[in-house]
């Protein structure tokens, strides 16, 4: 950013941008707002660049001058007292309009961006019901007939309608490589569009403080080719097959405790409270997104979910650890 | 009229000269007046188009009146006058936003 | 003690309010430590989740509310009397109300960690997540009442500055002769007076909800949970004004002082400052770019708040300005001020990049958002606070700081500071979220995070090193002159520290910096001519009202604001023991106004206020209070009208309002300011008959409007509108009923007036105290005139 200057305070954020930038910081994280997957995080990052570039360079402009002044009018002693000026129309007149010529340079990328990422989606668009609780993600596709929770699939290159509406408090949906976040709110419908470009999984999480767990409410988004993604919604329509060994003793469990009341399994129970179970175990994660789903994570989250995710609703079912095996590898074997 | 209470000094300018008794009953009819005209105005069928507008505008007018003549604004102090119309019409401006933005008029699209 | 419990002298208040704000600045930089530790790596377990969500929130609304504006409150007390060449503020007493307000709010905020429910909602407070279902425990409604209490305070002390700044002036101080911080001074309390309100507006709309049960944040009723948020932010972004602009005001003091020049371009300096405010109150929807208001409301808001960059740059570019060509003494109250220059340039810079809707949506809500406004809060407000502190030590305390010390503290706050919030844009900029207690070691948040919890004790040990300075310097600190820095303003013309009535003899000004002209004589080189301008008011120059300080007169000290701000919390811890406690707390509230009124009443000093405006403080403070009012109602109609035809079940209003006899109300309540105008003739010519007849009788008509509201509540109740039932019942009774409450205080008022009248004791020469009666009672029949077309007459 500004190495050259060598007076406080410009040093420090300067030399902190060299270690930065320098250092090899990864860009491209998880979560990374820079690294753009999609059309409508492509069209934000390019009034990003234009407003890190324009702003860099006024700061730089700023902390140079200041360096300069700092360094060139310091007192000597015997000096004569400095001239009292003070002011001097024309310049103040060039600092005023500068600034407004430059907020123009940004302001005309953004009204453009504002107005073509806020469109009404096209009718070609997927369109999918994205609904917030505390604290997991529920994704309906009306058309297909599935529903399932913590983990979206799309297809890349078809441009998708997210309908955000949320049952109890607001929550924003946000999966930065995919773009910008978008607020869950209750009573108001809110639509993202926004089409994937590139396969791969993205991490997203809720960006508005919604309670307790509002830390681990996670999801992964799964972007893949068109016929990967077909292959995904006939796998979501099949009903599970029934289980064999153990874990047709944890269907038994399953279907005689508490579960049934909050969890659909399709063919086994109707819950609307908790997320849809029908294809659990071809999820990779927990508790949206907290943990990966494995045999042990499973069972302790059956026996007591909130031990691991504060605030969670869903109750200690006093399970036995044997019974609890069982029911994971149930609910593991649900592909 | 009003006598100049002790300690408002040699130096009271404008805000010396009240209204009289008078001009207060005078306000008061127009007050009563209007008042009948707005009560009127909402049962004549003829008047249903611009009855929004009438009655904003009547309302507006007693509004300036009180403050005007009742709260002698008219006769004080100019600094009184900007003190109490700027937040005045700052707090219009804020008020008729929010009812846009919060969708009272559907100017902006949900 | 005793004495300083009872005071109402400014500067002893301005000590108080220091003394405090900097005691809940160190709880809630704790709470900051606490934060830091717990994120210092993914997945630790230092406190749950429950537990840091309560510390977040405490975090925030101690540092806005406790700290920050309360040390802004400080400087205001101690320097705005010396700087504008005044003995003390317009209201000393209520002057003393506003602290001790304030201080029993922040120990009632801070009580709800005691008790076990600290409020967990942000200091934000989005509603649903603050309604009765889903926070149902007592810290919503710590958080609620302490900020209405604080409210209260922050309103008080605004109207009270603003008549001071306006009216109390120094002859020859004309506006723009005025210290740059004493006109920024004077944009914040306006920006409190204006913008309180709103956000008060809508904490009733939630104390109501969460008490009473009516339906403003209930989406199941039709609430559009979107109104919170304007509300709350209507206020919120002007709050952030009123966090910057006063340390804005201070360091265009320091660099002038330190560099040995004007300030460049003062006019203008200050002509931004009022815009910025003016500004403010028109961009607050950009705290709502992802909420989803839709594209056009997204781009004037944009468009907006990029407006609000050029004000600021200004700002910038002139501070630099007036260093270019100085002669540059860096001590440490200049380091600070140099140090607010270069960090809110970063803090501002990374605010525009936020202007712009698109990039706020990958920015808001992450801990890019966190580090921009910590470089305005802390860069900006906090050294700002430190540049003020260092700089008028000397004339507080009497005492000189020891700068070798000093230039340390410095170094160590700048440096811990950007070691702590600059990696923060980083790992927002990677996606961080806001708010979190804990995260995925796989998300590549760790190391920064683990800096940035370095960097934060770096910040704790600058503060400690202040505070050793400061304990140094109190016991064993060099004896400061009365004009160590060599000064530009009148503060340092006065002994260190003052005398308690400030000024031996009112000095004139002449101009801005007077005093240095005073001691440099006519102009310096340059610059806008002779010191002698010719604006000065006449009389003022040639003889300096100079009373030797033995014939001063300054106020002695009263109980009354001690007790009557008892009284207030009692009336707000009772709402949450028993409705017995709130009547006794509200009894004794009024009780104690009727004290604190009647002491004042009774002394004959406080006959003469009419001050610069040729208005008496007291009319001036009543139109200050009516313009906050304006925005009162203004929201609360404005709530109303978007509730509108929003209500899910009936009834609705064309069913149930009674046209007709509420124009007969309307009509009985602009007839009481007829005899309100009345009264007050009569009172100005000392007919006491007359006047006697007349208060009785606005009083009266007054009670009549009650009635008729009474019978109207009741009846409707009876038709199966409630509070509770629809959205409709609840904008409507709280709207209507608040106006009520105004007429049942005028009510009171007049009543107290008229009895002071039976019983002789109010002259001709209290005329103003009728007067400043009557234009409450005459704004609350506005009011009515704008509900009964809006409300009842608009199909």
């Amino acid at each position: 950013m500004n190495e050259q200057t060598s007076e406080p305070p410009a040093v420090r954020p300067g030399l902190a941008a060299a270690v930065l930038l320098l250092g090899g910081c990864a860009w491209d994280g998880p979560m990374s707002t820079v690294a753009a997957r999609s059309d409508f995080a492509r069209d934000i990052l390019h009034v990003y660049g234009i407003i890190t570039w324009a702003t860099a360079g006024i700061g730089l402009i700023v902390f140079a001058a200041l360096a300069w002044v700092l360094l060139r009018f310091r007192e000597r002693p015997g000096a004569p007292l400095p001239a009292q000026t003070r002011g001097h129309a024309l310049l103040e007149l060039s600092w005023t309009i500068a600034p407004a010529l430059i907020l123009l340079v940004i302001a005309i990328p953004t009204i453009q961006i504002i107005f073509r990422t806020q469109g009404a989606p096209p009718p070609q668009a997927l369109e999918i019901l994205v609904r917030g609780h505390q604290w997991w993600w529920e994704f309906g596709y009306p058309g297909l007939d599935v529903v399932t929770a913590n983990e979206l699939h799309l297809p890349a290159g078809r441009p998708v309608a997210l309908r955000l509406e949320g049952p109890d408090v607001i929550h924003s949906f946000w999966v930065p490589r995919l773009g910008g976040k978008r607020d869950v709110v209750p009573g108001r419908l809110n639509v993202l569009t926004l089409t994937p470009e590139v396969p791969g999984e993205y991490w997203g999480q809720c960006a508005e403080f919604c309670g307790v767990s509002h830390a681990n409410m996670g999801m992964r988004v799964v972007v893949e080719a068109p016929d990967a993604f077909a292959r995904w919604v006939a796998a979501q329509r099949a009903t599970p097959a029934e289980p064999a060994g153990v874990a047709a003793e944890g269907k038994a469990i399953f279907a005689r405790s508490a579960c049934v009341g909050c969890h659909t399994i399709r063919g086994v129970s109707a819950g609307v409270l908790g997320p849809d179970l029908t294809t659990f175990g071809s999820r990779g994660m927990l508790g949206a997104g907290l943990l990966p789903s494995t045999p042990q994570t499973v069972a302790a989250w059956v026996k007591d979910a909130g031990a691991i995710k504060p605030g969670v609703k869903m109750p200690a079912l006093g399970l036995s650890d044997a019974e609890a095996r069982a029911v994971a590898a149930y609910l593991l074997s649900l592909k | 009229m009003s006598e100049q209470t002790p300690d408002m000094g040699p130096d009271t300018g404008p805000h010396a000269a009240h209204a009289s008794t008078g001009t207060y009953l005078k306000v008061a009819a127009i007050l009563t007046v209007v008042t009948a005209l707005e009560f009127g105005s909402i049962y004549i069928r003829a008047l249903t188009p611009i009855l929004v507008p009438l009655l904003l505008v009547l309302s507006a007018g007693k509004f300036a009146l009180v403050v005007l003549f009742f709260m002698h604004l008219r006769y004080d102090s100019r600094a009184l006058a900007v003190l109490f119309a700027g937040p005045l019409l700052l707090a219009t401006g804020i008020a008729i936003a929010l009812m846009t933005l919060t969708g009272a008029f559907l100017v902006f699209g949900r | 003690m005793t004495s300083w419990i009872t005071t109402v002298d400014h500067k002893r208040i301005g000590v108080l309010y220091g003394v405090t704000a900097f005691g809940f600045l160190l709880v809630g930089g704790l709470e900051a430590l606490v934060i830091r530790l717990q994120l210092a790596g993914p997945g630790q377990r230092l406190v749950g989740a429950e537990t840091y969500n309560a510390l977040f929130t405490m975090h925030g609304t101690t540092m806005v509310f406790l700290a920050v504006m309360p040390l802004n409150a400080a400087f205001f007390n101690y320097m705005i009397p010396l700087l504008i060449g005044a003995r003390d503020v317009a209201f000393p007493r209520l002057n003393a109300l506003s602290f001790w307000i304030f201080l029993f709010g922040g120990l009632f905020l801070n009580a709800s960690v005691l008790v076990g429910s600290p409020p967990d909602v942000g200091w934000f407070g989005y509603a649903n997540l603050t309604s009765k279902q889903f926070s149902p425990g007592h810290g919503v409604d710590f958080w609620i009442l302490s900020l209405l209490i604080l409210g209260v305070s922050s309103m008080i002390a605004a109207v009270n500055f603003i008549v001071t700044i306006l009216n109390m002036r120094a002859p020859g101080m004309t506006l723009m002769r005025m210290p740059v911080f004493a006109w920024m001074t004077l944009v914040v309390q306006f920006l409190i007076v204006l913008a309180f309100p709103p956000i008060t507006v809508g904490l009733v709309f939630l104390m109501f909800d969460r008490f009473f049960g009516t339906r403003f944040y209930d989406v199941a009723a039709g609430a559009d949970l979107h109104l919170w948020q304007h509300l709350f932010w209507i206020f919120g972004h002007p709050e952030v004004y009123i966090l910057i602009l006063p340390a804005f005001g201070i360091v265009s003091e320091v660099l002038p002082t330190f560099a040995r020049k004007p300030l460049f371009g003062a006019p203008v300096v200050i002509y931004s400052g009022v815009l910025i405010g003016f500004f403010g109150f028109g961009v607050w929807s950009h705290h709502m770019f992802a909420a989803g208001m839709g594209p056009v409301a997204d781009a004037a808001f944009s468009i907006a708040t990029m407006l609000i960059a050029i004000p600021t740059g200004v700002k910038i570019f002139n501070w630099l300005a007036t260093l270019w060509g100085g002669s540059i003494r860096l001590t440490t109250a200049m380091r600070f001020a140099v140090g607010l220059v270069g960090l809110f340039t970063i803090g501002g810079l990374s605010g525009i990049m936020h202007a712009s809707p698109p990039v706020d949506l990958q920015q808001t809500d992450s801990y890019f958002v966190v580090a921009h406004f910590h470089y305005v809060l802390i860069g900006g407000s906090l050294f700002g606070l430190f540049a003020g502190a260092y700089y008028w030590w000397p004339k507080i305390t009497g005492r000189l700081l020891d700068e070798r010390l000093g230039r340390l503290t410095f170094w160590v706050l700048c440096i811990g500071f950007n070691v702590a919030f600059f990696p923060q844009h980083y790992l927002g900029a990677i996606g961080m979220p806001r708010r979190i207690y804990t995260y995925s070691p796989d998300a590549g948040w760790s190391f920064w995070n683990a800096v940035s919890t370095a960097g934060a004790f770096g910040i704790a040990l600058g503060v400690l090193l202040f505070m050793i300075g400061a304990w140094r310097s109190l016991r064993t600190g060099a004896r400061a002159p009365a004009d160590p820095w060599d000064g530009r303003t009148l503060e340092w013309r006065t002994s260190s520290p003052p005398p308690p009535h400030d000024f031996d003899a009112i000095p004139p000004v002449y101009g801005r910096d007077t005093f240095w002209r005073e001691k440099y004589g006519g102009s310096g080189r340059g610059g806008e001519g002779s010191g002698l301008r010719n604006d000065t008011r006449p009389g003022t120059l040639a003889a300096p009202t100079a009373p030797l300080a033995e014939h001063v007169h300054m106020p002695g000290g009263s109980y009354w604001p001690v007790l009557t701000a008892l009284a207030m919390i009692t009336t707000a811890v009772g709402a949450l023991t028993g409705l017995a406690v709130v009547i006794a707390g509200a009894l004794a509230t009024v009780a104690c106004a009727f004290g604190f009124a009647l002491e004042h009443h009774r002394n004959p000093a406080h006959e003469h206020q009419t001050g610069d405006l040729g208005v008496d403080h007291r009319k001036v403070a009543m139109w200050v209070f009516l313009g906050s009012e304006c925005f009162f109602f203004g929201t609360l109609v404005a709530t109303y009208l978007a509730y509108k035809g929003r209500s899910v079940t009936g009834p609705e209003p064309h069913q149930i309002l009674n046209i007709p006899l509420t124009t007969l109300s309307t009509f009985d309540l602009l007839m009481s300011s007829l005899l309100m105008v009345l009264a007050l003739a009569a009172v100005q010519r000392g007919d006491r008959w007359q006047a006697r007849l007349w208060l009785f009788g606005t009083a009266f008509f007054g009670l009549v409007f009650l009635g008729f509201q009474v019978y109207e509540f009741a009846h409707f109740v009876q038709e199966g509108l409630t509070l509770e039932g629809n959205l409709f019942g609840s904008t409507f009774f709280v709207l209507t009923g608040l106006h009520g409450g105004h007429v049942t205080l005028g009510v009171i008022w007049l009543l107290a007036l008229a009895i002071l009248d039976l019983r002789g004791r109010l002259g001709a020469r209290d005329a103003i105290k009728v007067e400043i009666a009557g234009l409450y009672w005459h704004f609350v029949d506005v009011v009515w005139i704008v509900i009964f077309t809006l409300v009842y007459l608009v199909p």
